[in-house]
């Protein structure tokens, strides 16, 4: 009965040693691909931001109104985001593989389903980024030149692209996901729809007189209204 | 050289048939194919009468071989090669004329480019720009604008004109007395399509990198006067007569006037911050001619449009201006919004740091340069509300009056543009 446990105990020692002798070399060579990783992602982002402030993004951004909407975020500006997401990626990525040298059972199925999915994960991002780029600064160029031609309502219309350009980004970003993909285009085309076919009816039976003075006012001479303004030079 | 680049064999040909010359006149006859062949007579009669000695060229500059207004002016023929005289006059020297085409549509700094290169390689000591659509264009006015440079060693001669009180109101309350302020000259029409430089300032611009700007691609001529103070090089205006009214084109659409000139004259204070940072006061220009003169025409303008414009420009473009404006100007902006008409007065103390803020939030980029520029246009009529109803009855001597005050203002509050220029862009949310 003794020696039985004791061989016992000794089996289980055995196969302990033979587990951490398995397995601190696979954790070491983790640690070592993780602070490698670390290293590369640091020269990187290094790298990265002095390539991009000598292309000036910064400036680019700014112009592009991109800045803003990264502000409104709280996030830094363009050449700091993008180089500190490059850092983050391949510091991720050296983690990810690390972890995969460890050999836990469905941890490395889990793994690379992540590596799978995360280009659409990335891609999905930057839609909807470049969605809220492109919004805003449509939406303001809109608004402006709603404002200074007189418009009567600048803002509707103003809001009106922000609206459609930010539906569209949404839905391209679930597309993306491949979340209810069916239902997304479903909902956006109806979206879509729905509001141009409202616009079209509220322009063409409720406003018919505003259809006709802006049909007259873009259709019309416009020397009459030339006149009534000094001329600025 | 840099010119032989960009200028085509042909107008190259052309140029060394020619050799050296003592004037040129250069313009762009694109879109004047009714007026070009009377602004080429003036040119020459002003040779005839008033540099019978010098070797002269007239460069226009078209819009390639296709181009209607360039086949006219090329086709014309020249009254002095021909031996037409006008009565009584003798040219001691030929007159040329250079065709240069450009292929498409050459904008003014193409345009202004072709010219300087021109003037360049024929060694041209005094050169002048002119508008073939302009109706003042006169032999007079040409040697008014040519004398300055040719006689009296000028580099850079800016055009004053006789024109209505009522018009020209951007150039008397924003680019005359903010770039008097700024950069220590008072040029009065600092944006015009007539002016004359000196060969060797031709040769300065000629070799700076920034053609393709799309400030110097729309409005060259700021640029270049800015240039000349730049280099200490000699400035002076002359009196041209009557400003010819622009009758179509973009030439009265403000935001695009806006664009243009507030728009170069923002980019010229980011791409020459050391000369103006550092300029002390300003100093006068010399002035060939009378001064600077007022007429009374009565004209058409629609006051309470203007005003309304102001205000519904203000209340919407609301999130824009916060963006742009101190919190202090903006809310000095939006209590004038709701006086009533007949009290609004926009002061010329918040109308100056109005103009500072837009400087150096486009210094910053806080928005969309262009947009920021085009957000000016409800400002800008407000101002001009304020003055319509401000000098409705004034004479042109008090308007001259205010305006020195106005410039006084700007040269006042220029230590709070410099604050703001170097100030760190606040993050607003």
């Amino acid at each position: 009965m003794r020696q039985t446990i004791l061989r016992a105990l000794e089996q289980v020692y055995g196969n302990l040693v033979h587990m951490i002798a398995e397995f601190l070399p696979r954790f070491l060579v983790m640690l070592i691909i993780i602070v490698i990783g670390l290293l590369v992602a640091f020269v990187l982002k290094y790298i990265l931001r002095a390539l991009l402030g000598l292309t000036k993004l910064d400036r680019v951004s700014d112009d592009a109104g991109a800045s803003r909407v990264l502000r409104m975020a709280h996030l830094p500006p363009m050449t700091e985001l993008l180089s500190r997401s490059i850092f983050w990626v391949t510091w991720i990525g050296f983690i990810l593989v690390g972890l995969s040298v460890l050999g836990v059972a469905g941890l490395q199925e889990q793994i690379s389903r992540l590596f799978q999915f995360l280009p659409e994960v990335f891609v999905a991002i930057l839609i909807l980024f470049l969605g809220a780029v492109i919004a805003n600064f449509l939406s303001r160029t809109a608004l402006l030149a709603a404002v200074n031609a007189g418009h009567p309502s600048p803002k509707i219309l103003s809001w009106s692209i922000r609206f459609v350009i930010w539906i569209l980004a949404i839905s391209m970003t679930l597309e993306e996901l491949g979340v209810a993909r069916r239902t997304a285009i479903s909902a956006f085309s109806i979206i879509f729809g729905a509001t141009m076919l409202g616009l079209a009816i509220a322009f063409g039976l409720g406003g018919q007189d505003l259809a006709r003075k802006c049909l007259e006012r873009y259709l019309g001479d416009t020397k009459k209204k030339e006149e009534k303004e000094p001329q600025p030079l | 050289m840099a010119e032989d680049v960009f200028l085509s064999d042909d107008l190259l040909r052309q140029l060394m048939s020619v050799g050296e010359v003592d004037l040129l006149v250069g313009m762009s006859s694109l879109h004047a194919a009714n007026t070009v062949s009377h602004a080429l007579d003036e040119i020459e009669e002003s040779f005839q009468r008033n540099f019978v000695r010098q070797r002269v060229v007239i460069v226009n500059v078209g819009g390639g071989d296709n181009d209607e207004d360039s086949a006219r002016a090329k086709g014309h023929d020249n009254l002095a090669e021909k031996g037409v005289r006008v009565p009584g006059i003798t040219s001691l020297r030929t007159s040329h004329r250079v065709a240069a085409n450009v292929p498409g549509s050459p904008s003014p700094g193409i345009a202004l480019r072709t010219i300087l290169a021109a003037a360049d390689l024929l060694r041209a000591r005094a050169c002048a720009v002119v508008s073939p659509a302009a109706s003042n264009l006169t032999p007079d006015s040409v040697a008014n604008l040519l004398r300055p440079v040719y006689r009296e060693k000028f580099d850079f001669v800016a055009p004053l004109y006789t024109r209505n009180k009522y018009q020209g109101l951007l150039a008397r309350n924003l680019l005359y007395p903010m770039s008097r302020a700024l950069f220590g000259w008072g040029i009065r029409e600092l944006f015009s399509e007539e002016w004359a430089f000196s060969g060797r300032l031709a040769a300065l611009c000629l070799n700076q990198d920034v053609w393709h700007e799309e400030a110097i691609q729309a409005r060259p001529e700021a640029w270049m006067a800015i240039s000349a103070m730049a280099s200490d090089f000699r400035c002076c205006q002359a009196f041209l007569g009557e400003k010819s009214p622009v009758t179509k084109g973009l030439g009265r659409d403000i935001v695009e006037v806006l664009r243009q000139t507030v728009g170069t004259l923002f980019w010229c204070l980011e791409t020459r911050q050391s000369l103006w940072l550092d300029s002390g006061r300003s100093q006068s220009v010399p002035t060939f001619g009378p001064a600077h003169e007022l007429t009374s025409d009565p004209t058409d303008l629609d006051r309470h449009r203007i005003f309304e414009m102001f205000r519904s420009g203000v209340t919407e473009l609301e999130p824009i201006l916060s963006s742009i404006l101190d919190p202090e100007t903006h809310s000095e902006i939006k209590s004038i919004v709701s006086l009533e008409e007949g009290k609004f007065r926009f002061k010329s103390g918040l109308w100056v740091r109005t103009l500072y803020d837009f400087a150096a939030s486009y210094h910053h980029a806080v928005i969309n340069r262009d947009h920021l520029v085009q957000a000016l246009a409800p400002l800008y009529r407000g101002m001009t509300y304020s003055f319509l109803a401000e000098h409705s009855d004034s004479s042109p001597a008090e308007m001259e009056t205010a305006s020195e005050t106005l410039c006084g203002e700007f040269e006042l509050q220029k230590p709070y543009l410099m604050e703001r220029w170097k100030a760190k862009v606040e993050v607003k949310l």
